[in-house]
């Protein structure tokens, strides 16, 4: 077949998939805007949805305990993931390989079975379910993502840097604190962004630890949505999804996963 | 094995002329080098011979076939990379006997072949390694001795010794040309290391800006260069300016130059640093060209020794033999001469 | 490996690193074998309950018909969730990583990862939105084909599977991508060179070089596939049971922990041994 052909096949394909990838979301997004409780068309231009949502204080109550949540979260797996981090790439000792593997259980166990398992436990030693279950479920589902985030900036660091300050007299912490961290820290920032957005985004986990009446933004839609549809929860769902990708775009820009640069 | 035949060739990318009006012949079973600087569209030209690139003009024979529209799977060429290509999941044997597997030789006479390549660049015992396990220099050999399996006619060298290292590279230099003698292929190889191309080739074509400024047996380019580029490019070479439009440095008390035959009184004079010597006093011999000059610096390397002149507007580099060269302090006053026939006159353009 | 380390490093070590694993420790591994204790227990042991431990929870699952009919049934799913991913992934990929250049490249990549990130049960409903009767797909063919179509593919397998492949399509692209990525062009090169066409490069340069990638977005497909819940939930409405939602009762509506913990175990046990025999080409991935 003719290469330029077969070329433009191969965008085709990528363009339909791109479709396939944005169809759903747009027509939600779409349709939050619609004034017709049923979705029905024809579309009607309409904020209602979005004047409902404001008033709506269950929901409202939902979104700002996730939001803390995810700052929290954020905040303690970033600070204990690049400890970890700087510890896994620093020093050379026995065990190290194996304290690496023990990374993958929270990435790689489906989140129904560490979810059932942290529900056994916490309630097991007396915590029951609450807020502080499900931020100590959330960072560590968040502290794998940090570790191997952080640890691939810091596999590009030229470890002559540290030599040379040491050289020019300089001591331990103040290589860390002028040397090291400054070139770790967009590392740091897209880790914290992923440990935000694996918060934010988080429903199975939330769903077993959270306690009715007290739920995340995601628990509370999965419940509205097996009650029934309403067009607040096209809103709140749009809303959702423009943030958090526009979180992992901003990290994107941090971590250059993927892509050379 | 089939002569090969450019002609008129142009290439754009864009708005850059990366082939312009380029012509070489490449007779059959000869070894020929294609020099030039980054960016001169010599990689350009070999990929357009290989039929990865088609030209937008002129025309590319490959024996008796006009092969400017045959994509580079039909064109029955071997080539070899500059970081050989090899092929990581498959061993040695696998990836010297890809190219017969697509022409579907039969099994039998697949492995024949096979172990005759192997044969060849001296690695019979390596058929089962992976390429990882091999050495540079090994890795080139089974990349020469995959681009020669199937016959070609035509063999591409891309940079084919540049990720050696010196002493490597001189061996594998000799077993380049000990196997393409051997086998009697037509062979066009890319290289920006001049000594490598006057090494191998029994032609040159040096490229410079897409265009090709000279095609000859190397020792005629480095003789007779036909421009400065040339000139500059293929070995060192002391221009001695101011020699065109006045008659300044040709005779006064401290310049007494032989013009060569053929000059025009506007050619540009190129000397080669090894053709000059150096005296602390006036060379009274007839028939030298001579230039009073201040010594720079004098660069010990071994046998051979490299002094640093001024003189003039110019400055002059000698190469000689250490033991050859008087006692030089830097600042001293000396002569540099040359005989009369080593003064290369290039015509202005 | 040097094992010998100054006494000051050991405590470094110790403090950098204690924290982050304590964590791990608490919510990841000391949950995973409580459930594990618990799948043995008659009856939960919190109050006044009358408890003992018992394999009965292990029993059930392999004399009710019931939960091995669920577990193949969500293991169908998970397998042609896998294989329609990789086969429409898998093309994609391969034009983003060897046909689209430069700043193109990148941006497009990041446009098919970016859903990826955000929140997957969002993507499950707004396919709910899509697919239900009378709903954007069924009114915007109708709009479009002269005749009447009836597409209400909502509480249906198709609806499961394609709310699922939207949700893990962008796992096999990305690490496709990656392995396509770190493939020579000079080895297509050289393939071509050698009279190697279209198929052949594909067949024995292209596949065998990018199978660990490939192969490690599969795992990362199927492994959370065979757990799922939320997804048949919603788009699957009464023919949405499987294993995963049968689990999710247990704790949430049967109050049945211990069989939960038990069918969670049977479900954890399937996923090692898939990530036990995929491990060897998997570990080609990360080299």
């Amino acid at each position: 077949m003719n290469s330029r052909l077969l070329a433009n096949l191969g965008r085709l394909w990528l363009g339909l998939i791109l479709v396939f990838l944005y169809a759903p979301i747009l027509v939600m997004a779409f349709m939050s805007f619609n004034a017709s409780q049923y979705y029905q068309l024809p579309f009607e231009f309409s904020m209602r949805w979005y004047e409902k949502l404001a008033s709506n204080g269950e929901i409202i109550d939902a979104a700002t305990r996730s939001v803390l949540i995810a700052i929290v979260t954020t905040i303690l797996a970033t600070t204990l993931g690049t400890a970890a981090s700087v510890a896994l790439f620093r020093f050379e000792f026995r065990g190290k390989r194996f304290l690496q593997v023990m990374l993958f259980p929270p990435i790689a166990i489906p989140w129904l079975i560490t979810g059932t398992a942290m529900l056994i436990f916490f309630f097991g030693v007396g915590l029951g379910r609450g807020t502080p279950s499900v931020i100590i479920g959330h960072v560590a589902l968040a502290l794998p993502y940090v570790i191997v985030v952080v640890s691939a900036r810091l596999a590009t660091f030229d470890a002559t840097l540290e030599e040379a300050a040491r050289s020019m007299g300089a001591g331990g912490w103040t290589i860390t604190r002028r040397v090291t961290l400054p070139w770790i820290a967009p590392g740091i920032i897209a880790g914290a962004l992923f440990a935000f957005a694996v918060s934010f985004d988080q429903f199975v986990v939330s769903y077993f630890l959270s306690e009715p009446g007290d739920s995340t933004l995601p628990v509370l839609i999965y419940t509205s949505i097996r009650k029934g549809f309403t067009p607040e929860i096209n809103a709140i769902s749009t809303i959702i999804i423009v943030i958090s990708m526009a979180v992992m775009l901003f990290a994107a820009r941090f971590s250059n996963f993927g892509g050379e640069r | 094995m089939a002569e090969v035949s450019v002609q008129n060739v142009t290439k754009k990318f864009g708005t850059l002329k990366a082939l312009d009006d380029v012509s070489m012949d490449f007779p059959d079973g000869g070894f020929f080098g294609l020099l030039g600087p980054s960016g001169s569209g010599k990689t350009t030209l070999l990929r357009a011979i290989a039929g990865f690139i088609f030209v937008d003009g002129g025309t590319i024979r490959i024996g008796e076939q006009s092969v400017e529209h045959v994509p580079v799977e039909k064109r029955d060429i071997g080539m070899m990379f500059q970081n050989y290509a090899l092929f990581p999941n498959m061993t040695v044997a696998d990836n010297i006997g890809f190219g017969l597997r697509v022409r579907k030789v039969g099994a039998a006479e697949e492995r024949r072949r096979i172990g005759e390549a192997l044969e060849l660049v001296q690695l019979a015992e390596h058929g089962q390694r992976k390429p990882h396990q091999l050495s540079g220099g090994q890795r080139q050999r089974v990349a020469l001795a995959r681009a020669i399996v199937t016959n070609p006619r035509v063999l591409l060298l891309d940079e084919p010794l540049s990720a050696l290292d010196k002493a490597l590279r001189v061996d594998m230099q000799i077993e380049l040309k000990r196997i393409q003698r051997e086998i009697g292929i037509t062979t066009i190889f890319v290289t920006h290391d001049q000594e490598e191309a006057l090494t191998l080739s029994d032609k040159i074509g040096i490229l410079k800006d897409g265009r090709m400024t000279q095609a000859g047996p190397p020792r005629d380019v480095y003789n007779a260069p036909n421009d400065i580029f040339s000139a500059t490019f293929l070995g060192d070479a002391n221009i001695l300016s101011g020699s065109g439009a006045t008659d300044d440095l040709r005779r006064n008390e401290e310049a007494d130059i032989r013009m060569p035959q053929g000059f025009d009184g506007k050619s540009t004079l190129v000397v080669r640093p090894e053709n000059m010597s150096i005296s602390l006093t006036k060379p009274d011999q007839e028939g030298l060209s001579k230039l009073k000059a201040t010594v720079v610096q004098r660069v010990f390397a071994g046998a051979m020794a490299t002094c640093i002149l001024q003189s003039g507007g110019n400055t002059i580099k000698v190469i000689a033999r250490d033991q050859e060269f008087p006692d030089l302090s830097e600042g001293a006053q000396v002569w540099v001469s040359w005989p009369q026939d080593k003064t290369i006159a290039i015509p202005a353009n | 490996m040097s094992t010998v380390l100054a006494k000051q490093d050991r405590l470094k070590i110790f403090g950098l690193l204690s924290p982050a694993y304590l964590w791990l420790t608490v919510a990841i591994f000391l949950p995973l074998s409580a459930m594990l204790y618990f799948s043995f227990l008659s009856d939960v042991p919190f109050g006044q309950k009358e408890w003992f431990h018992t394999t009965e929870n292990y029993k059930a699952f392999f004399t009710t018909p019931t939960y091995s009919i669920l577990l193949w049934k969500s293991l169908r799913l998970a397998l042609m969730v896998t294989v329609i991913s990789v086969f429409i992934g898998f093309p994609c990929a391969y034009v983003l990583a060897k046909t689209i250049k430069g700043r193109a490249r990148e941006a497009l990549f990041l446009l098919v990862i970016l859903p990826f990130w955000s929140n997957s049960l969002v993507r499950i409903f707004s396919w709910a939105i899509v697919l239900r009767g009378n709903g954007i797909l069924e009114v915007g063919l109708n709009a479009v084909l002269p005749f009447e179509v009836d597409v209400n593919l909502m509480f249906s397998t198709p609806a499961i599977v394609i709310g699922l492949v939207h949700s893990y399509l962008p796992y096999v692209i990305l690490t496709s991508y990656l392995a396509l990525q770190a493939i020579d062009d000079n080895l297509i090169d050289a393939a071509r060179s050698m009279g190697a066409g279209k198929l052949t490069i594909l067949w024995r340069i292209i596949l065998p070089l990018s199978l660990p990638g490939l192969l490690a977005g599969a795992v990362l497909i199927f492994v959370p596939v065979v757990g799922s819940f939320m997804e048949p939930r919603i788009l699957g409405g009464r023919v949405g049971t499987y294993f995963g939602t049968v689990i999710e009762d247990q704790f949430v509506a049967v109050y049945n922990w211990p069989l939960g913990a038990a069918l969670s175990f049977v479900l954890l046990a399937v996923v090692l041994l898939i990530l036990a025999i995929s491990s060897p080409i998997l570990r080609k991935a990360r080299t």
